[in-house]
């Protein structure tokens, strides 16, 4: 058994969706509204919405309203007249980490791409009743989409994590460990850089020292990404189940 | 059902909460858990309960360690808090989306309970006052049918009839198989529904018997001007109750309130004299 237990993670997902219910129904509505007003100045000129006038908007609103939502989901543990139902309620902490990822990934970012794409295709219809717009779909599922859903994929398991450790200004908190990290790595680059190309006289600058990077590019991206994708991010979600079993009301 | 064993227990920089905490709850019986405000009345609650860990000290609930809130015990334990926050749902939506979770939960009998509490299932909770809020809670948590059942100041907020309204519901919640733990410093609301009492004070265990022992050798009302010998404790306001060994005198109902003060100035002598009788009778 019994410490994970499908249908007991669909209704902890269930449970979660019906305490947030009027805040996602209001932030749905507001971006609805805003994905339409946009999504109609989009078909001036050329009758169409591109995809990458989709995801000018779309990508935008995706990654920072899902992070609020991973915010939100773990609103109920740090409450302190609230916190006991959360933590006494007979889920185990596997379920709570599994059924938090499900609902601010996987059907977070369903609900918000039929959303986008229906709010677009309304426009379109619109469009062609109203003035000269074609009909056509809306082409979501653009190389720009996947990319954006791979790097909310990386960094939500970030922020599930500082929703979690964090008791107050949780957003603020987690953004400046980011930020400090993004920082250390930047500097640990610079650091690399100047020790592993300075015997070879290799300065940033030059023509050889761009021609290397775009090399190390290449070679070293996949790899980068491997890190990131298959990595990182698992490793988060780790970090996020022990926090998770250690948190005390 | 639960084992505590020299527990301790302190928030991080502060004073030691809980000390040395030796208790056994066994089934079938409804605990009274008393003691003065910041005694560790509510942390051992919590603790209880999986939401704060012991620093030292074996404890077990089902024979299980509930530190890693294990589901298994979780199914088991229900905790009405003194102060909570319900969400704004409908009381029939708060049972649909929280039922689930426990195996035992019966959704007549919650129904039955809130109906009892003159609450009806389509009423939105954030519309209740705290006093039908802690009523819903109350519905919820005796209809999960755990076998065990915490109460942190279950009366708090009640009003008159709710009150003896909630003795009478306990009272019929109670079974064979289930504990119930009750902490309180509102004594009078409670005397008739409890029959074990465990009095926290200083951070340690100072009191832990059964109600029959009690009543059947400490005696509690006025005593006769020849009897002042053998009072253990006296108190001069409300007409001087005094407290004394029962000996060949009537039954009296237990005075909860002066047994808390008699136990937090004459522990010593009261649990020694409890426990000599209780050994003579074994």
């Amino acid at each position: 058994m019994k410490q994970f237990n499908i249908s007991r993670i669909g209704n902890f997902i269930y449970r979660d969706i019906i305490l947030l219910k009027g805040a996602i129904i209001t932030t749905l509505s507001v971006v609805s509204a805003i994905f339409f007003i946009v999504f109609l100045f989009s078909l001036r000129g050329d009758h169409q919405i591109t995809s990458g006038e989709f995801m000018s908007v779309f990508g935008k609103f995706y990654v920072a309203l899902g992070v609020l939502f991973i915010f939100s989901v773990f609103k109920e543990a740090h409450n302190q007249k609230s916190n006991h139902f959360y933590f006494s309620l007979p889920v185990s902490s596997y379920e709570r980490i599994a059924a938090a990822w499900l609902s601010t990934f996987v059907v977070y970012t369903l609900v918000f791409s039929i959303l986008g794409f229906l709010i677009g295709q309304i426009a379109i219809i619109l469009g062609s009743i109203f003035s000269k717009t074609n009909f056509h779909l809306l082409p979501i599922f653009s190389e720009s989409y996947w990319h954006t859903v791979k790097v909310y994929f990386v960094i939500q398991p970030v922020f599930l994590y500082g929703a979690i450790a964090f008791n107050k200004n949780r957003v603020g908190k987690t953004l400046l460990v980011v930020v400090l990290f993004v920082i250390g790595l930047i500097v640990l680059n610079m650091m690399l850089f100047g020790i592993l190309n300075y015997n070879y006289d290799v300065f940033s600058g030059e023509g050889l020292a761009s021609e290397a990077f775009d090399k190390t590019g290449q070679d070293f991206s996949a790899i980068g990404k491997g890190f990131f994708m298959g990595i990182f991010a698992p490793l988060m979600l780790l970090a996020s189940y022990f926090k998770i079993v250690e948190k005390e009301v | 059902m639960i084992q505590i064993k020299d527990l301790r227990f302190y928030y991080p920089k502060s004073k030691i909460i809980l000390d040395n905490i030796t208790l056994d709850f066994v089934p079938g019986n409804i605990y009274g858990l008393f003691g003065k405000n910041g005694e560790g009345k509510s942390t051992l609650m919590k603790i209880m309960t999986g939401l704060l860990f012991p620093k030292a000290g074996y404890y077990r609930v089902l024979g299980k360690d509930i530190s890693g809130r294990n589901v298994k015990c979780l199914q088991e334990i229900f905790m009405v808090p003194e102060d909570f926050e319900l969400p704004g749902l409908k009381i029939s939506t708060y049972e649909q989306v929280n039922s689930p979770f426990y195996p035992g939960f019966s959704r007549d009998q919650f129904y039955k309970l809130i109906e009892e509490f003159k609450l009806s299932a389509d009423e939105n909770i954030s519309t209740l006052s705290f006093g039908n809020k802690k009523k819903v809670l109350i519905a919820f948590g005796i209809a999960t049918n755990t076998k065990l059942l915490l109460m942190d100041e279950p009366t708090n907020g009640l009003d008159i009839p709710s009150k003896s309204q909630f003795r009478k519901i306990m009272a019929l919640a109670v079974d064979e198989g289930k504990c119930i733990i009750i902490s309180t410093h509102q004594v009078r609301d409670l005397h008739s529904l409890i029959n074990h009492i465990v009095i926290l004070d200083q951070s340690k265990v100072v009191f832990d018997q059964p109600l029959s022992n009690i009543s059947e050798h400490l005696w509690f009302g006025k005593p006769m001007r020849d009897e002042r010998e053998s009072i253990i404790y006296s108190e001069t306001s409300f007409g001087g109750k005094a407290m004394l060994f029962r000996q060949d005198r009537d039954e009296t109902e237990v005075d909860l309130e002066l047994l808390f003060n008699a136990v937090l100035s004459e522990s010593n002598k009261i649990n020694n004299a409890l426990n000599t009788f209780h050994d003579e009778a074994i």
